[in-house]
């Protein structure tokens, strides 16, 4: 009793602080120094019509990396610590037919849907995080309507690799030909897509880069899955 | 060559990372010596920048996107991240060799990974030059720490790392709304236009704003009270990766903390801060040193003699003087070759003994006599005895503090050196005159890291003058706000 009064006066003594700290800042006002320049430039300078993949991808472009990694060190670490020599997967109860047929007709569509969330990034919201989770969704799916589902495993682990490491080429292509690291080359240098914005073909790399990031994110959520779902069994 | 090419840094570790999926299936011998083969490039890459900025005086900025900063991320290479990206690539390479030996326990090519990302992460964090960039490799850095804690997959592997995962998931959150306070009274991310505006922000927001910053990098810098994780997390973790723990994941917080500190100096309110901080760094070095005094696992006890080094580094850090960064400088870098050597040897002793605890390191100097010379070279370093490196950064620490009129921290110095040399001499004691025992091969690769970082703690103790001045060339980099605004070409962007 006296342990949860105490730390409801740290509480409110914590948010009144912080309140008094946020009444310092000026709400509603315009304070945006760098915001008005993404605004008024975004489309000259990437191609892209939706001005937040612009900046996650083009001007900021090093933070997303930076997410793409913590993406793959968080399933990197769960597979670390759940490693056993012999895993399987030893759910009892199968679905009722309801649920797997429902799920056969349902996944397609799902995938299909993940798909177009990742590859139409520069120009609706979403883009490669939102679309990758949307395709580990449909396995997430076959998972749970099917007792004896399992990802392929050894393809899945190459192509996290694989797309991570073209990620990482994309930028040092960059940095051959423009001379700086994750330069977008596409829009700046060869100008493609130049007359076309607001259609699929423009955006410079923008989507190129969310397709890997949509394939490398639907392949860690669903390696996470299948690492958690699995028990050791003795061989 | 082209400065952008330093970007390698970052882009070099995260491919091989991405890359060791498709070798795994060559076997484990092979993952390992990929590992050392990755990061000696680094190091090469890591010598060739610190090479560069130290000739030429002038910090490297690379410019990711050819976006020029405020709008773009930008890295800023300058003298303190040169020298310290050098420290964590060399201490990678000497980590993945030991890992040769250290790390049998499965999988391998899981524990490539994210040694490889640990080092990206502190990398990262200590080049950047954007505070939301540096909390995203912050996160790297936490999160592949997080996973090596637990790699042992012992019931107190398991334990330690969820305390980490905890604080640190804690600990993340203040940053990020510390950094949504400043970003949104600033409207910028940019480190340099921060500083440039920092004389015109609401002296409550500057205050609340550092404050979350300051207790969101403590999980991470081990400052008291946050870190009751890093006791468990050093002696459970793997031995490599605590060595990787002490020499610079530690450092880089440390280096976030200051450098955000400094950036702000312009602000109202900025002293109150400084007070905190100064408060927090003096209680860390008596925890630390207290706790140490009493414990029975050498390694632990290294653990928190660690701590307690690390409250040193806060209080140089919060003098708020040139005197005092350069000194906090100047210890980091001795701390960090001191205590890779200690938790090398450590790991070596307990590798081969099957444990750290003291009853096993009786009779070390008759069995292991090279690794125990090399314990004891450390531990006599660490108190602070003249001729060897330590002492001349606690020398400069007590100079600085005298010079900024602080008498209370020159005490807490000179009682905590005191506390130090009961538990070393302690520990060589334990290993030079108790117990009997035959002699056990050391093998080369180990005793050949042992004895250069055994020799560099000496050369640097016998002429400091080089490395001081290293160190004050960095401190410099840290403390001159107007020099780091001037350096960082922002484009006319809201000014």
């Amino acid at each position: 009793m006296l342990k949860r009064a105490l730390a409801i006066i740290t509480l409110i003594i914590i948010g009144y602080w912080l309140a008094q700290g946020l009444a310092g800042v000026p709400f509603g006002e315009d304070k945006m120094l760098v915001g008005q320049y993404y605004l008024d430039n975004v489309k000259e300078q990437t191609g892209a019509v939706n001005a937040v993949t612009a900046v996650v991808v083009n001007y900021r472009g090093f933070d997303t990396l930076g997410e793409v990694t913590v993406l793959f060190i968080a399933s990197t670490g769960v597979g670390a610590l759940l490693w056993r020599r012999k895993k399987q997967r030893t759910a009892k109860t199968e679905g009722s037919i309801v649920l797997t047929t429902g799920t056969r007709l349902l996944v397609p569509f799902v995938m299909l849907f993940g798909a177009y969330i990742f590859i139409h990034g520069h120009l609706t919201p979403g883009g490669g995080f939102p679309g990758g989770a949307t395709i580990a969704t449909a396995f997430l799916l076959l998972y749970m309507a099917f007792t004896a589902y399992e990802i392929p495993h050894k393809a899945f682990e190459k192509t996290e690799g694989a797309v991570g490491m073209a990620y990482v080429l994309v930028g040092l292509i960059g940095l051959a030909i423009g001379g700086y690291f994750l330069y977008d080359w596409i829009w700046q240098d060869w100008g493609f897509g130049v007359d076309n914005v607001g259609r699929l073909l423009s955006g410079g790399f923008i989507p190129i880069i969310y397709t890997i990031i949509g394939l490398k994110v639907g392949t860690e959520l669903s390696g996470i899955i299948d690492n958690m779902l699995k028990e050791e069994v003795s061989e | 060559m082209n400065g952008q090419y330093a970007s390698l840094l970052i882009a070099l570790p995260l491919i091989s990372a991405f890359f060791v999926p498709l070798i795994k299936g060559f076997g484990k011998k092979a993952v390992k010596y990929y590992l050392i083969a990755v990061t000696a490039v680094q190091t090469g890459i890591a010598a060739w920048i610190f090479q560069q900025v130290y000739t030429t005086g002038q910090p490297i900025i690379v410019m990711a996107g050819a976006w020029r900063p405020p709008v773009g991320i930008n890295l800023y290479i300058g003298h303190f991240a040169a020298l310290f990206v050098l420290i964590i690539a060399a201490v990678s390479f000497l980590m993945a060799v030991f890992s040769l030996k250290a790390i049998e326990v499965e999988p391998i090519d899981k524990y490539a990974m994210l040694f490889l990302l640990l080092m990206l992460g502190a990398t990262g964090m200590i080049a950047t030059g954007d505070i939301f960039n540096l909390f995203v490799f912050m996160e790297i850095t936490a999160i592949s720490a997080y996973a090596l804690t637990a790699y042992n997959k012992t019931g107190e592997a398991a334990e330690a790392s969820m305390k980490y995962i905890i604080l640190g998931g804690i600990g993340s959150s203040f940053f990020l709304i510390g950094v949504a306070l400043i970003y949104g009274a600033l409207g910028t991310l940019n480190m340099a236009q921060i500083a440039q505006l920092a004389g015109t922000i609401d002296p409550t927001v500057a205050q609340v704003g550092l404050a979350l910053i300051i207790f969101g990098l403590a999980v991470e810098a081990e400052i008291f009270p946050l870190n009751a994780w890093a006791p468990d997390a050093y002696q459970a973790a793997p031995h490599p990766v605590t060595a990787m723990f002490s020499g610079f994941v530690v450092k880089a917080g440390l280096y976030a903390m200051a450098r955000i500190l400094y950036l702000m100096q312009a602000s109202a309110g900025w002293n109150s801060i400084l007070g905190l901080l100064i408060t927090l760094g003096t209680l860390t070095v008596i925890v630390g040193e207290l706790a140490a005094l009493r414990q029975r696992d050498v390694k632990r006890m290294v653990a928190y003699s660690s701590i307690a080094q690390v409250g040193f580094i806060a209080v140089g850090f919060a003098l708020g003087t040139q005197a005092g960064v350069n000194a906090a400088v100047f210890h980091m870098v001795n701390h960090a070759v001191v205590k890779v050597l200690m938790f090398l040897a450590i790991g070596h002793v307990a590798v081969i003994l099957g444990g750290s605890e003291l009853e096993r390191f009786k009779g070390l100097g008759k069995r292991m006599p090279l690794t125990a010379f090399a314990i004891t070279i450390g531990a006599i370093s660490i108190t602070g005895v003249p001729l060897f490196n330590v002492f001349w950064s606690k020398m400069q620490l007590v100079m600085a503090s005298m010079a900024a009129g602080k008498t209370g921290v020159i005490a807490l110095i000179l009682a905590a050196s005191v506390v130090e040399a009961v538990y070393y001499f302690r520990l060589i004691h334990t290993m030079w005159f108790t117990g009997e025992g035959e002699r056990i091969s050391e093998g080369l690769a180990i005793s050949l890291m042992l004895l250069f970082l055994a020799a560099l703690v000496i050369v640097i103790g016998v002429y400091p003058d080089y490395a001081w001045s290293i160190a004050q060339k960095a401190g410099n980099d840290i403390f001159n706000v107007a020099q780091y605004i001037k350096n960082v070409p922002l484009m006319g962007v809201g000014a």
